[in-house]
C-alpha cells in the first residue's frame, strides 16, 4: 500500500463495504421491499423450526424411520445440492485446465454458486445427522477408512475449504487487502486442480453411496456404473447451473454490470450450450449401456419403466437437442430454456436414485413431512440471502477496477 | 425375483451395438451442432485470399515476388476499415521486423498501424497507392501492394504465416467473430446476398470501431 492511504475509521467502514454506502437508517429503509417480506416470512417459519429439530429430535419434525432412513434432506439438501453446485468445478475447469478464457465472465459466479451450494449442503447435513458438534468424529475419533462416506465426509470438508480460497480474492479485493491478494494469485492453478479433482472424486462416489443398496434401488436405476452418471451428469448440472444462474443475476443485478466490460452474455452461454448437449448426449448412452448391461429390458413395460424413459429421453436427450438447436440457430433463449432442462433432469434423477425409485419395494413408502420441507426451504432461503449479500459487495459480477485481468 | 432374459452372450453382443451405433449417430449429431451457422456460411465470399498470398493474424499479407515480398493490408481489413484517406508509408531502406509496425492507414480521422509481415528492409514503396489510397480496396493484394520488403530470412518467417486453406480458415474464423457482434438487422442484410458493407467496424460498432479495428490489426 503507498503511504498515501487513509486509515479507514470503523464507521466508514461499515458504512462503505457492508451498508452499501448508506447511513445505518437509511440502510435499514432500504431492506424494506416485498422480496424481503417473503424471505422474511420464510425465515420466521424456519428457523423456529429448525431449532425445533436439534432440540427435540427429527423425529418430532420429520417422517423418517428405520426404513426410510434418508428424506429430502439428504436427495434434496444434499445429492440434489452437491449436483448443482458442480459450476464451480466445471467452470474452473474450462477457463484454467482447457484454456476457455471466453468463459471468465462467469467463472466467480459458478464459484460463489458452488461455494455457497456446498455450504448449505453442510447445513443440510447437520439438519439431517444432528449433534453438529460430532461431525470432526468421522476424521478424527471413528475414521472408517473402507466407507464411502469417509471419502464424502473428507472430499466435502475440503472441497468445501478449497471453494473458500477459490472464492477468497473476490473478499480481499472487496477489503482493500492487496498484499495478500497478490499473493492468493501465485495459488491459484494449484487450488483449482485440487478443486477439479475433489469434484471427481466425491460427485461420483455419491453415486457410489448407492452401489451398496442393491436390493432397495430399483434395478432400471441400479447400476454398477452409478459413480460415471452421478459424475457426467454433474458436469451437465454445472452447465445448466451456470447458465440458468448467469441468466437470472443479469436480471436481478443488472446495477452491478460494468457497461465497459461488454460481455457477450448470449455468446457465452451458447459457449456452454455446445458443450452441454454434447456431454447430454454422451451421457444418454451411457445410461442405456447401464440398462443393457443389467439385461432387464422386461422393466421396461411397467410403470417404472415408463418413469425411466421419461426420465432419461424427456430430461436428457431432449435438452440435449435444444441445446444443439440452440447453438445452431445461435438461439441463446434456447439454450436457456434447455439449461432449465437440464437442471431439472438432475434434480429427477437424484431424487429418483435416491428417494423415488428407492425403497420402492417397500409397504411403508416415505413422504416428507412439512416440517422438512419448511427446513428445506429455509435452507435455500439463506443461500439465496448470502449470494445477494455478497454479489451486492464483492467484485462478482463485474471486475474490480484494481484487478481487471488478474488470475 | 430377477428373470434372466438374455443370455451373457446376447447382453454383450447388444452392448457392442450400443456402441457402436453411439459413434455412429456422434458424427450426424456433430456435424449438426458445428454445422455451418448463416453467418459462416457466406464468409468465404466475404472475404477473398488467393492460394499465392501468405497472411499475418494481424491482417497484412506477402507475396514473394522474385527476390523480394509484396506487402499489403489483407481484404478483412480493408473492408473492416472501409476507405482509407491516407496510407503512411515508410522510406526505403527502413528495417521492418515481422509483427511490428510497417506502415499506418489513416481513415476518418483515425489512424492506425499495420504489422509486417516478414523481417527485411523496405526496398520500394506504392507511390499510385500513396496518391490514391482509396483505390487499393480495389485490388488489395495486387495493385493495393504498399511496400516491397527485401526479406531477412524469408522462410523462417513463412513459417509463421498463413496461406491457403489456413489462411481462408483464419478469414472465416474472424468474420464469424463479426458476425457474432452484429445486430441481426445487419444480419439479414447481408444474408440476402448483399455485398459486403464498406467499413464494417463502423456498422457494427459506431461508437468504438477505431477499438474494434485496433484489436484486430494486432492480431492476438
Amino acid at each position: 500500500m503507498s503511504e498515501t492511504a487513509v486509515t479507514v475509521t470503523a464507521s466508514a467502514f461499515l458504512r462503505e463495504k457492508v451498508l452499501l454506502g448508506m447511513e445505518p437508517k437509511a440502510y435499514a429503509k432500504s431492506l424494506l421491499t416485498k422480496t424481503n417480506a417473503i424471505f422474511a416470512a420464510i425465515l420466521a417459519v424456519g428457523l423456529p423450526t429448525m431449532a425445533y429439530r436439534f432440540w427435540k429430535g427429527m423425529g418430532a419434525v420429520s417422517n423418517l424411520s428405520q426404513t426410510n432412513p434418508w428424506g429430502i434432506w439428504v436427495a434434496f439438501d444434499i445429492v440434489c445440492g452437491v449436483a448443482l453446485a458442480a459450476g464451480g468445478y466445471t467452470v474452473a475447469a474450462a477457463v484454467y485446465l482447457f484454456g476457455q478464457k471466453q468463459f471468465r465472465p462467469v467463472l466467480r459466479p459458478a464459484i460463489l454458486t458452488g461455494f455457497l451450494g456446498y455450504a448449505f449442503v453442510l447445513v443440510g447435513l447437520v439438519v439431517d445427522l444432528g449433534q453438529p458438534w460430532r461431525l470432526p468424529y468421522q476424521f478424527f475419533l471413528t475414521p472408517g477408512t473402507t466407507a464411502v462416506m469417509y471419502e464424502v465426509g473428507w472430499c466435502v470438508f475440503l472441497y468445501l475449504m478449497v471453494l473458500g480460497l477459490e472464492f477468497l480474492p473476490a473478499a480481499l479485493e472487496w477489503l482493500g487487502l492487496a498484499k495478500v491478494r497478490r499473493f492468493m494469485s501465485g495459488l491459484t492453478i494449484g487450488i483449482i486442480v485440487l478443486g477439479v479433482t475433489l469434484s471427481t472424486l466425491h460427485q461420483s462416489s455419491l453415486g457410489a453411496f448407492f452401489l451398496m443398496s442393491p436390493g432397495k434401488l430399483h434395478p432400471l436405476w441400479y447400476s454398477p456404473f452409478l459413480p460415471v452418471f452421478f459424475f457426467i451428469s454433474s458436469i451437465t448440472a454445472g452447465i445448466g447451473m451456470v447458465i440458468f444462474e448467469s441468466t437470472l443475476s443479469h436480471r436481478a443485478f443488472q446495477d452491478q454490470l460494468d457497461p465497459e466490460a461488454h460481455v457477450d452474455m448470449d455468446a457465452l452461454q451458447l459457449g456452454l450450450a455446445k458443450g452441454g448437449a454434447v456431454v447430454l448426449f454422451a451421457y444418454v448412452f451411457a445410461r442405456l449401456q447401464g440398462l443393457v448391461a443389467s439385461g432387464r429390458f422386461d422393466l421396461l413395460f411397467t410403470g417404472w419403466g415408463a418413469w425411466w424413459a421419461l426420465e432419461l429421453l424427456g430430461f436428457f436427450l431432449l435438452p440435449s437437442f435444444v441445446f444443439a438447436f440452440a447453438v445452431r440457430t445461435r438461439s441463446a433463449t434456447l439454450a436457456r430454456i434447455a439449461g432449465v432442462m437440464t437442471v431439472l433432469g438432475v434434480v429427477l434423477n437424484r431424487f429418483n436414485v435416491s428417494l423415488i425409485a428407492f425403497n420402492w419395494n417397500v409397504e411403508d413408502r416415505y413422504v416428507p413431512a412439512l416440517g422438512e420441507i419448511v427446513i428445506s426451504v429455509t435452507i435455500v432461503t439463506l443461500g439465496v440471502l448470502v449470494f445477494r449479500w455478497i454479489v451486492n459487495r464483492m467484485p462478482v459480477l463485474n471486475e474490480h477496477p484494481e484487478w481487471r485481468g488478474v488470475h | 425375483m430377477n428373470p434372466e432374459t438374455l443370455t451373457p452372450h446376447a447382453i454383450k453382443g447388444i452392448e457392442y451395438l450400443l456402441a457402436i451405433s453411439y459413434l455412429a449417430l456422434f458424427i450426424p449429431f456433430w456435424r449438426f451442432l458445428n454445422g455451418a451457422t448463416p453467418a459462416q456460411a457466406f464468409a468465404f465470399s466475404w472475404f477473398a485470399v488467393p492460394d499465392d498470398v501468405h497472411l499475418h493474424r494481424g491482417h497484412s499479407w506477402a507475396k514473394t515476388l522474385g527476390g523480394a515480398v509484396m506487402v499489403g493490408l489483407d481484404d478483412f481489413g480493408h473492408k473492416l476499415i472501409g476507405p482509407l484517406d491516407e496510407v503512411k508509408l515508410p522510406a526505403v531502406g527502413t528495417a521492418v521486423r515481422q509483427g511490428q509496425k510497417a506502415f499506418t492507414v489513416v481513415a476518418d480521422g483515425e489512424s492506425f498501424d499495420v504489422v509486417s509481415p516478414v523481417d527485411g528492409n523496405v526496398v520500394a514503396v506504392n507511390e499510385v497507392a500513396r496518391a490514391h489510397a482509396a483505390d487499393a480496396v480495389r485490388d488489395p493484394y495486387g495493385t493495393g501492394w504498399l511496400v516491397k520488403v527485401e526479406p531477412r530470412w524469408l522462410t523462417a518467417n513463412l513459417k509463421n504465416l498463413l496461406s491457403g486453406d489456413s489462411a481462408r480458415r483464419f478469414l472465416d474464423a474472424a468474420a464469424g467473430a463479426l458476425a457474432g457482434r452484429m445486430s441481426p438487422e445487419l444480419g439479414v442484410v447481408l444474408q440476402d446476398g448483399g455485398a459486403p458493407v464498406h467499413g464494417i467496424a463502423r456498422e457494427i460498432e459506431p461508437d468504438r470501431w477505431a477499438e474494434l479495428v485496433r484489436q484486430a490489426l494486432k492480431g492476438a
